[in-house]
């Protein structure tokens, strides 16, 4: 099987295995979700009639009157439909509508930091591994250290000093509310100024994890013989370290590239709630507090779709940048 | 800083904070005695001031240090024992256990925790989210990083010789896993360990900020959750806001650097080294150019490893090389040849350093020349091909793009399509079909990875090629086939050799004139005839006698 067929196979093993967690979970745990959804529709003026009980109970579970084999296939079949169901904390708008609304933020939000703090993290990883011995490998340190710190901490004592303090950032919100949301400068504008203090926090916290593994690479990859040889070959100081080091140096971040984005989507789940940015993380909470099980657990599944298209990519680029991916035959 | 600073600074610092949290409790007043002086500055009778209840903050955070440390070990012990049954016992066993056992980490892996523990949290009833569940979710959905690590070290261990002979002497499984493969994993289990510890204090303490914390417990994040409710930053009660986090971030920070510490016993190579210094100390005066036919002159070479007791590696090494000669460099292992060719490049890394002597190549002091002008020497008047082509060649690159750069540095004029020309033409050269410049080096055999060396080393055709052991790794056959291919060109392009090899005897075939070194001296400098028929040095007899003669006459199969 070549390369790309392979991991298009693991990511399609890895969605089922996320849809199927998602049937498993509200079956397994104690508690009697479809009960409590029904309370808070009625409270909010919802319909209470079979219909509606049924759709919640194809997503969290009919208490055994269906067998485990129908209750999965009916999930799958409206999974397929695109039929998250309804939400009760924004009745009566559908989970679909919620997610739709709330997730461009969000990956407009974590992709651009992300983005950033691989890019920032990547490069100064490999200079410092680069001139080793210098001033330079403070930044390892002081860098781990803010990794260490709680995402939402950082963020609460950042809002604090510059927000309150000093005035230079907005509180809270993704946007100035008199505004309306559309494609107007205004409101980019708006928009991009309220999440520059969001994207920092993203950034300040998940750069140090990036930069010491690079730089850990790159000390490896600078005593390998084919940065002696191009040494040898009287080539540039900046061209051995960017072609030949952190080209090489680089591989093990990219590959990663999971694990990383994992933390950061859930750092930035709490970093959201702090700004009360409206993305799909504090939705996720908005529906936790709300016992709003329907939109849980559409959320958990785009986050998870999400995180899993954006490992395929990576994946996939990764062939491109290392030649020998694409001939190795074994699953590595 | 050393390893051991490091590792003694950061255990110092993690195992205050552990001490903190075991001893603290016993010493400060029960955290939840609520006065009527609420957020009280940190002063008399409260070190850290109270809450907006009136609670002693140093008290409520040793007792949430205390139950956040024991979250973190409750996690960092299953997840690493989850880790280990599904990384160490997947890659031993092999096969389909190994296959599913790693599609399940991998699989796992990129699934995103959080989002799925909050969702878990949610569906669990508050009075039923106890320290014990937390846990077990945090561990859950935090092993598979450090699975994957470890099966990958399984895997490596698996196959080394003393495992195999364990097995094959009919150990039993889990007793091969736990006295052979087990010890060597210890530092990576350990640095999984702490690791576990760490994402799993902060992973709770984001969980009880936003309320879906164990119901039972006080941690430093509960302690967060209810300052951020109290409103502290707002009310500038810093006091009560800020030691929670610095508490994570201090212990976070102490095992990082615990883990560098690991890292760098793993892996010798990132423990930090002594400072950039200069290549060469000091030089000899260069005296005037005795033959119009001579293209390097090495005179009374030194060469130093400054470490704690320095290592003379060359002493007082002088050598001649002629247009279109063939020198070659003899001696075993570890005798100063290679340190010799690299410093004639100046090549040598810290903490080498030339101490003394000259290197002239064609009128040009090289040990004179500042970083620039060496640079731009480097190839054009001497270029190498080094030991081992398969490491010589950058794995990701293409060969196109490896030959193509020399051009681009050095004639930065050179029109594209004339450098494509070109390499195409050294290719031909030696042997190697053009089309194979779009190839990667793991797409090439052997043989055909150092032909290409060679033409790299052609490229620009300099006066002076330094192979240091070009053929070693070869089959006997493509050796011979390549020494030919090194003897026409020579003949051809008339540049000089320096031939470095431990190999004697391949040395009399091939060279006009050899030095043979030992102990970073030269202990015989003679034609090639003259050291096969009179060999004056007692090593230099040592070494012809130790090669079985497989030729008969010199050069029988060469000519």
């Amino acid at each position: 099987m070549g390369y790309h067929l392979r991991k298009v196979a693991f990511y399609l093993v890895a969605l089922w295995a996320a849809v199927t967690l998602n049937f498993v979970i509200p079956r397994l745990l104690p508690g009697n979700p479809v009960d409590i959804l029904m309370a808070k529709l009625q409270q909010r003026g919802g319909s209470v009639d079979p219909a509606a009980r049924q759709a919640y109970e194809t997503l969290l579970g009919t208490g055994g009157r269906d067998s485990f084999a129908q209750e999965y296939l009916a999930y799958l079949g409206n999974l397929l439909r695109g039929d998250l169901g309804v939400s009760v904390s924004a009745f009566p708008a559908k989970v679909t509508d919620v997610i739709g609304d709330s997730l461009p933020w969000t990956i407009v939000l974590v992709g651009l930091a992300t983005l950033i703090s691989f890019v920032l993290g990547v490069g100064l990883g490999a200079l410092v591994g680069w001139k080793r011995g210098t001033w330079l490998d403070s930044l390892v340190p002081a860098t781990t250290m803010l990794s260490a710190v709680p995402y939402f901490w950082l963020a609460l004592i950042l809002v604090a000093l510059l927000s309150s303090g000093l005035g230079w950032f907005p509180l809270n919100g993704g946007y100035d509310v008199v505004l309306d949301p559309g494609w107007s400068p205004e409101f980019l504008g708006s928009a991009l100024y309220h999440g520059t203090l969001p994207a920092l926090t993203i950034v300040l916290s998940s750069v140090g994890g990036w930069l010491l593994g690079m730089r850990n690479m790159m000390v490896s990859a600078m005593s390998e013989d084919y940065v002696l040889t191009a040494r040898a070959k009287g080539l540039t100081g900046s061209r051995v370290m960017v072609r030949y080091a952190a080209r090489n140096a680089v591989l093990p971040s990219v590959a990663g590239f999971a694990i990383s984005l994992g933390f950061v989507v859930s750092g930035s789940i709490v970093t959201e709630q702090v700004f009360s940015y409206p993305g799909i993380g504090s939705k996720l909470l908005q529906a936790v507090q709300n016992n709003d099980y329907a939109l849980m657990q559409g959320i958990f599944l785009v986050i998870t779709i999400a995180v899993l298209g954006a490992n395929l990519v990576v994946d996939l680029l990764y062939g491109l940048i290392d030649a020998r991916t694409r001939d190795r035959s074994t699953v590595s | 800083m050393t390893w051991s600073g490091k590792l003694a600074a950061g255990l110092g610092l993690a195992g205050l904070i552990v001490l903190f949290g075991l001893l603290g409790p016993l010493l400060t007043g029960d955290p939840a005695t609520i006065r009527d002086i609420g957020l009280t500055p940190p002063g008399d009778g409260h070190l850290l001031g109270t809450t907006i209840t009136g609670q002693d903050v140093l008290a409520q955070l040793t007792h949430a240090t205390r139950g956040s440390l024991w979250i973190g070990v409750l996690v960092g012990v299953m997840a690493t024992v989850l880790s280990g049954v599904f990384g160490i016992v997947g890659a031993y066993a092999g096969g389909v256990v190994d296959e599913a056992f790693s599609l399940f980490s991998n699989v796992m892996l990129v699934i995103p925790g959080l989002p799925l523990v909050i969702v878990v949290a949610g569906f669990v009833p508050a009075d039923q989210r106890g320290t014990w569940t937390i846990s077990l979710v945090l561990a859950i959905t935090g092993w598979a990083a450090a699975a994957r690590v470890l099966r990958a070290q399984t895997l490596s261990l698996r196959n080394r010789d003393y495992v195999a002979a364990a097995r094959v002497s009919g150990e039993k499984t889990w007793r091969v896993i736990c006295m052979e493969i087990l010890p060597n994993l210890l530092p990576i289990l350990a640095s999984q360990f702490v690791f576990a510890v760490v994402l799993a204090i902060l992973s709770e303490a984001g969980l009880s900020f936003l309320g879906l914390g164990a119901a039972d417990s006080s941690t430093l994040g509960t302690m967060l959750y209810y300052a951020q409710n109290g409103f502290a930053l707002q009310r500038e009660a810093w006091w009560w806001f800020v030691p929670p986090g610095l508490i994570i971030a201090l212990f976070g920070g102490a095992l990082a650097l615990v883990n560098f510490s690991i890292d760098e016993i793993i892996n010798p190579a990132l423990r930090d080294r002594v400072r950039r210094r200069r290549d060469v100390v000091a030089t000899t005066p260069v005296a005037a150019p005795v033959d119009e036919d001579v293209v390097l002159t090495v005179s009374d070479l030194n060469v130093v490893y400054q470490g704690a007791t320095p290592v003379h590696a060359v002493k007082n090494v002088s050598l001649t090389l002629r247009r279109g000669e063939i020198l070659g460099l003899a001696g075993e292992s570890g005798c100063g040849k290679t340190t010799l060719a690299y410093a004639i490049n100046r090549l040598h890394r810290p903490p080498a350093e030339v101490t003394s002597g000259s290197v002239v190549l064609d009128g040009v002091d090289v040990l004179a020349l500042g970083p620039e002008e060496l640079r731009a020497f480097r190839w054009v008047r001497l270029s190498m091909v080094f030991q081992g082509a398969m490491n010589s060649l950058n794995p990701v690159t293409p060969i196109r793009a490896q030959l193509q750069d020399v051009l681009r540095t050095h004639r930065p004029s050179m029109s594209t399509s004339d450098r494509e020309a070109r390499c195409a033409e050294v290719l031909r050269l030696v042997g190697v079909d053009p089309a194979r410049l779009g190839s990667y080096p793991h797409e090439l055999s052997g043989g055909m990875r150092q032909r290409v060396m060679i033409a790299m080393a052609l490229l620009l055709e300099p006066q002076v090629m330094i192979m240091d052991e070009p053929t070693t790794a070869l089959d006997v056959l493509v050796q011979r086939e390549i020494l030919n291919e090194i003897k026409r060109l020579r003949d051809e392009l008339r540049f000089a050799v320096v031939f470095i090899t431990h190999d004697l005897p391949l040395l009399l075939e091939l060279s006009d004139r050899i030095a043979v070194m030992r102990g970073g001296e030269v202990v015989e400098y003679a034609t090639a005839e003259e050291m096969y028929l009179r060999p004056q040095h007692p090593y230099t007899r040592q070494l012809l006698a130790s090669f079985p003669s497989l030729t008969g006459e010199r050069g029988a199969l060469i000519r």
